[in-house]
């Protein structure tokens, strides 16, 4: 039983966590220009506006022009302070619902994405973990650095580990779905599913795809196989574990060469299994050494000016 | 980075219940992800299935693309952009009310509008096509070019 618990919460530096709160806030505000931005649209013509469960749960207003705005100043502003690590909690705990809310609206007409399980967990764990400096700080310099904070932390571990099983599950369960969606039976990766999605998203590289069908079955077959193998990597360490995220993360550039579907808001939150905590002792350590290299050879040019000073006293 | 200073701590551990509610929060949230794989639709996002492209295609089967083309004032004939920022209409909006628009073709009027209102330095639509190309499939291979069939017009009104 404990090592269950544990394993849910395992320790890992603080600094992880600064780092993922910097790159995921900035990229929550990169996907409300790129990815899901039609929300603040959605506010002027609310006609086709059709209420996700949450929505009608919460008794969400309609979409307007004055909600989706207020929306989207507030996870600017929020998303910038959250992203410097300053007051992280107060901001995450504001962006965590503002933009799960702005994703609902995004998706309430009809078409519903499957790329942000991951990144929407990510912003509602991110600010159950406290920083390094207890309580409310007001002062601007820190005596840690948070991208350099090596505390490892159970709180921080959770976390972490809620994000990595976010981003196991939106594969795990896309294998589930296939399996479903063809009667609970295995007969997805024998049909012309990609056959079909390319027709009607035609580009070249599909296109030329199209005239072998059993290119196609493999890429199927790789892929369901790989989505239900996808858990091993939360055991995985290591290389074994690098290698794991590196196949997926050449499933995503195949999906989106094949069908011009990139899952980037999925990709990024495969950051939660990479150690950020290293990146500030490494560059020290660089740093360091680097130094330690001019200082050396500025001995041996401080020994080569000596001796040309003698041999000129010598002349 | 100056003021940056290392110091390997010791872990900071989780109370009895902060550990606790913790684990089972996160175990709550894998129940819920389950059970919308296998019995919830995209409804209870972001706890539905993950179903983009899960679908079974059979060998022989016809696929079906809605598309819409738009005769301009300018004497083009366009295929009109179906998304939010084209005629403020997405694609499976208009697949979803098929039926609704070929009983009733005026409800194209609104595509009409939509792209007068967002482009107003643009050629107008003069009269819109709904059209379905079907690809057939034999054997799981593409059978020939799509075919092309009106299933509504519509000559917008000023």
């Amino acid at each position: 039983m404990n090592k269950v618990v544990d394993w849910f919460t395992p320790q890992i530096a603080l600094a992880r966590i600064a780092w993922l709160r910097t790159i995921l806030y900035l990229f929550v505000i990169l996907d409300m220009h790129a990815f899901v931005r039609d929300t603040r649209l959605k506010g002027e013509h609310p006609g086709l506006y059709q209420p996700l469960f949450l929505a009608r749960l919460f008794e969400l207003p309609k979409p307007s022009v004055a909600n989706t705005t207020t929306l989207y100043v507030v996870l600017i502003v929020f998303c910038l302070i959250g992203a410097t690590n300053r007051m992280p909690r107060l901001a995450g705990w504001i962006v965590a619902p503002a933009f799960t809310w702005w994703v609902l609206i995004g998706m309430s007409d009809g078409k519903v994405d499957h790329d942000h399980l991951a990144l929407v967990v990510a912003l509602w764990v991110l600010p159950t973990v406290a920083s390094g400096t207890k309580g409310w700080n007001f002062t601007w310099r820190r005596d840690v650095s948070p991208y350099a904070d090596q505390t490892r932390s159970e709180a921080a571990g959770w976390a972490i580990r809620c994000v990595q099983i976010s981003v196991i599950a939106t594969y795990f369960l896309s294998a589930i779905a296939k399996l479903r969606g063809a009667g609970w039976t295995l007969g997805w990766p024998g049909s012309a599913i990609l056959t079909w999605a390319i027709v009607r998203r035609p580009h070249p590289v599909g296109e030329w795809l199209l005239q072998y069908p059993w290119m196609l079955h493999v890429m199927q077959w790789v892929g369901i196989i790989g989505e239900f193998c996808s858990p091993v990597i939360l055991w995985l360490k290591g290389r074994w574990q690098l290698l794991g995220a590196l196949f997926f993360i050449g499933f995503h550039v195949a999906n989106t060469a094949i069908l011009m579907i990139h899952f980037l808001p999925t990709v990024i939150c495969w950051l939660a299994f990479a150690p950020l905590e290293r990146i500030v002792p490494w560059f020290q350590q660089r740093r360091a050494k680097s130094r330690s290299d001019r200082d050396a050879g500025e001995a041996e040019d401080q020994a080569e000016d000596g001796r040309q000073a003698k041999e000129q006293a010598g002349a | 980075m100056a003021g940056v200073v290392m110091k390997e701590r010791a872990g900071v551990r989780l109370g009895r219940v902060g550990k606790g509610v913790r684990v089972v929060v996160a175990l709550a949230g894998i129940v819920l992800l389950v059970n919308g794989s296998v019995r919830a639709s995209d409804d209870a996002w972001p706890f539905g299935p993950m179903s983009q492209y899960a679908g079974m295609i059979a060998d022989d089967a016809s696929i079906t693309y809605t598309r819409i083309t738009a005769q301009t004032d300018a004497g083009t004939t366009v295929d009109v952009p179906l998304n939010i920022e084209g005629a403020g209409v997405a694609r499976a909006e208009i697949e979803a009310r098929t039926g609704e628009i070929v009983k009733n073709p005026s409800l194209l009027q609104a595509v009409a509008d939509g792209w007068a209102r967002k482009h107003p330095d643009q050629p107008k639509y003069v009269k819109l096509e709904l059209i379905r190309d079907t690809t057939t499939l034999v054997d799981g291979r593409v059978d020939g070019d799509p075919v092309p069939e009106v299933l509504a017009t519509w000559q917008v009104r000023k």
